[in-house]
């Protein structure tokens, strides 16, 4: 069941405002896209609980060997802003 | 009324593979910012992240080296938060099915410090903050990081130093990490809170992030033990939060509350797959592992029969573990090797990153012939600690320095007639001993010893000496 507190929280963590008036509405439809989504927990699985990757391959690794990275100019070309080398964004205050 | 400090550690420990965890850029620490960067750990869309082997495998030894159970099947998450440190939004780490779980590591007490998981995981780049401006560096993103997360098994800020040297000093040994501080290869969040003195049920706790040397963890643990305290015994209540270390206030402060906690949503990363580890790979690790120094320790106080106190400064470093073990070998009374390294080539090693790296001019072979030779009574101490030093001066072997000559020593007849002359030579030192001066044997000793250039046997020379004066 989707409450009006889910809908909050959700908008809140994708960043999204939502009006008082909306609210309602949007249970609702959440409602109704999850019960969809849960259409496939009906389906009939035949696999190991543990092994969980639909297309069955393990172990793709990649050697410990170095290969030469990109130069700087390349990684940082698509950036609207550079400076020492750097990517320059604004500044956020003590997430982490 | 007297209060009960319990802590739980999550210890983040970079591993020293070459390569990143999900592409082939360098690992390596510092160079210029976003030059050791690829459009995989810089998270352009379209890019396809790949374990890296090794990761697996050092994150399996470090499992295995603290008790724990290697999971056989294991994955890779996604954990979302929104940073700039974090290109993807979302750092790729490991939820559910960590590859290790269940270990401990034991303290000096014999008490297990108990180990839920340790999980792989990629680090996050730099943020350099300047005016309103914040710099990011990748150069650090993607580098491959085990996180070990602790029971809240700690009592005490001791307890978590030692858990955390403990757990230091063994990821050196498996070669998994080189472990500096400085450069933030170890970092600590400190779960903490407090309880009255046999109370069963656990306080709220709070959690310092990002905590980056031990001395700092210390001052963090007792600042916070502290504040909980003052908040519990004014009747007030602890809040659940997220909370920072301030080195140069020396105070904990509040990143955030309980309402504002991260929900990070975690889900399986489609972009990788399965990890698989069979029993007898893991068992292959297993056996590969070298002695871990809780070992090593034992086999020095009960093998070599060395003091607890020369064992545990011994194997504190691993390189001095290794030079000592070839230093002593066939040897005898292995204490004495040990006393060469700890008194005369420590003191040439003033800090504890130059012990650590112990970069000395002889190799251990030279030092192990200069101890057969003491141990043979072919030169005495005092001429060999004369030696060592001219050997660690110069990188040269014992020949160099002793002549046959000298390793014939001197006969006890001659010793006898030199002791005579040096009695007479100090009459009043002589006299002084007499009336109950032990010290001023020194003088006449220091006499025979440079007449024979240091070949003299200290030991019998004062016997000697002893006799003549009482006679």
């Amino acid at each position: 069941m989707i409450t009006h507190e889910d809908i909050l929280k959700i908008a809140k963590l994708a960043k999204l405002s939502v009006k008082e008036t909306e609210i309602e509405q949007l249970t609702k439809d959440m409602s109704e896209i999850i019960k969809f989504a849960d259409t496939i927990n009906t389906a009939v699985e035949d696999k190991d609980e543990e092994f969980d990757d639909i297309n069955n391959i393990v172990n793709a690794y990649h050697e410990d060997e170095v290969i030469k990275s990109f130069d700087k100019e390349e990684i940082l070309k698509n950036s609207e802003s550079v400076g020492n080398g750097c990517f320059v964004v604004k500044k956020h205050v003590n997430r982490r | 009324m007297s209060w009960e400090l319990v802590a739980g550690l999550e210890t983040h420990i970079e591993l020293s593979t070459k390569t990143k965890i999900f592409c082939q850029c360098t690992t390596e620490f510092g160079g210029e910012p976003n030059t050791h960067c690829c459009p995989v750990c810089i998270g352009l869309p379209g890019t396809l992240p790949k374990l890296n082997r090794a990761v697996v495998e050092y994150a399996v030894k470090a499992g295995l080296a603290t008790n724990c159970r290697i999971r056989n099947i294991s994955k890779m998450d996604r954990k979302n938060y929104v940073y700039p440190d974090l290109p993807k939004a979302y750092q790729i780490s490991q939820y559910d099915k960590p590859l290790c779980e269940h270990g401990f590591i034991t303290l000096s007490s014999e008490k297990n410090i108990n180990i839920t998981r340790i999980h792989i995981e990629e680090d996050a780049g730099k943020l350099i903050h300047e005016r309103g401006d914040t710099y990011v560096d990748y150069n650090r993103g993607g580098v491959p990081l085990v996180e070990i997360v602790s029971e809240p098994d700690i009592r005490s800020i001791d307890e978590a130093m030692e858990y955390i040297e403990k757990l230091r000093l063994i990821m050196k040994y498996i070669g998994v990490s080189d472990v500096k501080m400085q450069e933030g290869s170890l970092r600590c969040d400190v779960n903490i809170s407090v309880r009255k003195n046999g109370e069963d049920a656990y306080g709220t706790r709070t959690e310092i992030k990002n905590v980056n040397s031990l001395n700092f963890i210390a001052k963090a643990m007792e600042y916070e033990f502290n504040r909980q305290v003052d908040i519990l015994e004014s009747g007030e209540k602890i809040e659940q939060e997220t909370r920072r270390y301030n080195s140069e206030l020396n105070i904990t402060e509040i990143m955030r509350g309980k309402e504002d906690a991260d929900d990070y949503r975690y889900f399986r990363d489609p972009d990788l797959v399965t990890i698989y580890l069979s029993d007898e790979e893991i068992k292959k690790f297993k056996d590969d592992l070298p002695e871990l120094p809780g070992k090593k320790y034992s086999r020095f106080v009960n093998e070599y029969g060395l003091p607890e106190a020369d064992a545990s400064l011994l194997i504190k470093y691993k390189n001095v573990a290794e030079y000592f073990e070839k230093a002593c070998k066939n040897i005898k009374n292995k204490k004495t090797a040990a006393n060469y390294i700890l008194v005369q080539i420590f003191r040439r090693l003033a800090t504890d990153s130059e012990k650590e790296e112990f970069n000395i001019s002889i190799p251990p072979e030279y030092l192990n012939e200069l101890v057969v030779l003491v141990e043979e009574k072919k030169i005495n101490s005092s001429m060999a600690r004369n030696v060592l030093e001219k050997m660690l001066d110069t990188g040269k072997p014992v020949k160099e320095f002793i002549t046959d000559e000298d390793m014939k020593g001197i006969d006890e007849e001659t010793l006898r007639k030199l002791c005579g002359k040096a009695v007479k030579a100090n009459k009043s030192a002589a006299a002084q001993y007499l009336a109950g001066k032990e010290k001023a044997l020194g003088a006449i000793i220091g006499y025979i010893m440079r007449e024979t250039k240091g070949k003299a046997d200290a030991a019998l020379a004062t016997e000697i000496v002893k006799k003549l004066i009482r006679q």
